[in-house]
């Protein structure tokens, strides 16, 4: 059974106007101690999507899905309290920017504490402290902080961003979560720190068997972390398939555009030539084209990309273009709408 | 050929103030020499606090040297010789949002380094304005335009933009490439090569990204904590790092620049 099966989920923002759909019809699902990549630039709607799994995106927003299932339980069918319930015991987030996500005015200690689960613990009250204090420290000892003393103590003003990122890592794994979504984990991090959370992270999918959601806007940057990639464009869905398929042999044009752009995958490249491109910027929420929302960029639109395509299964490859790099066969199964 | 920029045993500290006999000075940068001709890029790669930015900082004369000599077409730049130095040697920072006038519109943001270093009148003025926004892949119209207007991409052009609007002969690209989605990226990537061949200028790129730095650097210079431990061609650098922190550094993004062999 698939630890998180979504179908089709839209998010729209009301407006008094007009609703802005910024998420259309995504798809995503994952197994158990998988690492999945969830790529896209910015305002592709990769981050909505893991607000909107936490369940924390607040009135403004309007989520709907086919489907949205959590190890066969619908989310969206649960009392807010149950849902709060069973995600906060499953699913763990780790947020952008470390720094800023932590609590300024209180130490790290009192940080981490909070989020240790009360029930593991035994015997009477006065013990409970004690157990408390260990169990943080043995937390920090498991991201791979050694000084855990001077750490505890310290504001988060005073730590360096990996030594943030790493508290942020340990009060997600505080409570032995299922899945851990990493919400660009490394942006704008030096890259021994990041291959450093990386590799952190690696070993806590292979030893927990704890299944992770990375979501980056560089495509090169997690190619060697993760077992599958899914690639959101402005919104929409674009393709998903293992990290080998996305690589070698991208479907959709804006797969094989993102994955000529970065210089470090093209060896065979000559020094100071032109990378490949593609021509304009990515479109605002307020003015986004219908249909195909790559059309206006895209080299191989045609006057059939004003629908938006449906996703085509190609041997476990989702794609979702009329005019696909390699011509998939017509299949018998053409699943409409759904992936 | 004489090198367009000579850089001679530049260096940095700081003086911590204090009584005389607590005063202690840190030094930011160890002395350090290299050139750069026209038409080349000179990559500038190290961990943080190992003096990438304050190098930057001492070539655009935003703070004075401790000692040493810089040497613009083998005239020396002295401190506070700022006319010929802005005229010559320009910045593009991390952060395009922030580092334009959101009060000013693009015209004025671009008119202001013509105003204090050109004798053009305004006619001229904007007419090379508009030539400049076109260059750099906007339309002239542009502008009129207030910096929020535009996206990330957009504003890292507008930076381009003032950056070479003096014709100048080095630029200095300050973690320029970092903050940007890599589909714009690599277009800003193609705009710098493409001005790179037409205008002769020589790039100075301080950048985490070995595979930018690969792409498009012909010279590399690897610091660490103020020192230089490696320098050399790129290629050979890169495929045979002699020092330990180079090892390092490659090695982190091993896993980026191989991914898995596929």
């Amino acid at each position: 059974m698939n630890l998180l099966d979504i179908r089709n989920l839209s998010i729209e923002l009301i407006n008094e106007n007009k609703n802005i759909l910024a998420v259309d019809k995504v798809s995503l699902s994952m197994k158990e101690g998988e690492v999945r990549g969830l790529v896209g630039e910015s305002g592709s709607g990769k981050s909505l999507l893991a607000q909107a799994i936490v369940g924390v995106l607040d009135d403004k927003w309007h989520v709907h899905a086919d489907r949205f299932h959590w190890r066969g339980i619908d989310l969206l069918r649960l009392s807010i309290e149950e849902r709060k319930a069973l995600i906060s015991r499953d699913i763990a987030m780790i947020f952008q920017e470390p720094m800023a996500c932590l609590d300024p005015t209180t130490t790290i200690n009192e940080q981490l504490s909070e989020a240790i689960d009360i029930n593991t613990f035994t015997g009477f009250f006065w013990q409970k402290q004690q157990q408390r204090h260990s169990a943080a420290i043995k937390l920090l000892h498991k991201v791979g902080i050694k000084s855990h003393s001077n750490c505890l103590n310290s504001y988060p003003h005073q730590l360096t961003e990996a030594l943030c990122q790493r508290v942020m890592i340990a009060i997600a794994l505080a409570r032995r979560p299922i899945l851990l979504i990493a919400d660009e984990p490394t942006a704008a991090m030096e890259n021994t720190n990041q291959s450093q959370i990386f590799r952190l992270l690696a070993s806590l999918n292979q030893l927990k068997n704890m299944s992770i959601l990375l979501i980056s806007h560089d495509l090169e940057n997690i190619t060697h972390w993760t077992h599958n990639i899914t690639v959101m464009y402005s919104g929409q869905f674009v393709e998903a398939g293992t990290t080998e398929q996305i690589f070698k042999k991208p479907l959709h044009p804006y797969t094989r555009a993102l994955v000529d752009s970065s210089p470090s995958a093209n060896f065979h490249l000559p020094a100071k030539s032109r990378l490949m491109t593609l021509p304009g910027s990515i479109p605002i929420l307020q003015h986004l084209p219908i249909g195909c929302r790559l059309g206006p960029r895209c080299p191989r639109a045609q006057q059939a990309c004003v629908k938006a395509p449906s996703v085509t299964n190609f041997h476990g490859h989702k794609v979702s273009c009329h005019f696909p790099l390699t011509p998939i066969k017509p299949q018998r199964k053409v699943v409409k709408g759904v992936c | 050929m004489t090198e367009l920029l000579k850089v001679k045993e530049l260096s940095k500290s700081y003086r911590q103030k204090g009584f005389w006999l607590k005063k202690k000075s840190t030094t930011v940068l160890e002395p350090i020499s290299f050139s750069i001709n026209a038409h080349e890029t000179l990559a500038i790669i190290g961990e943080t606090g190992s003096g990438k930015s304050t190098l930057a900082k001492l070539l655009v004369g935003a703070e004075p040297a401790s000692s040493g000599n810089i040497y613009l077409n083998g005239q020396v730049l002295r401190d506070g010789s700022y006319k010929q130095r802005c005229q010559h040697i320009r910045m593009i920072f991390q952060d395009s949002g922030t580092t334009l006038n959101p009060s000013l519109t693009i015209l004025q943001l671009l008119d202001e380094p013509l105003k204090l270093n050109t004798p053009f009148n305004e006619k001229k003025r904007k007419e090379l304005i508009r030539t400049t926004l076109q260059k750099v892949g906007l339309l002239g119209d542009h502008m009129n335009f207030y910096p929020h207007m535009f996206s990330g991409g957009q504003k890292q052009r507008i930076s381009l933009a003032r950056a070479i609007i003096l014709q100048p002969q080095v630029i200095i690209l300050d973690e320029a490439l970092a903050a940007l989605d890599p589909s714009l990226r690599s277009q800003m990537i193609n705009l710098l090569l493409d001005l790179q061949q037409q205008m002769g200028l020589a790039y100075i790129l301080i950048s985490h990204n070995l595979g930018i730095i690969r792409h498009f650097s012909d010279d590399i210079l690897v610091l660490s904590q103020g020192k230089v431990v490696e320098s050399g061609k790129t290629l050979d650098v890169m495929n045979k790092p002699q020092h330990k922190v180079t090892q390092k550094l490659l090695m982190n993004q091993n896993y980026q620049l191989k991914p898995r062999n596929l």
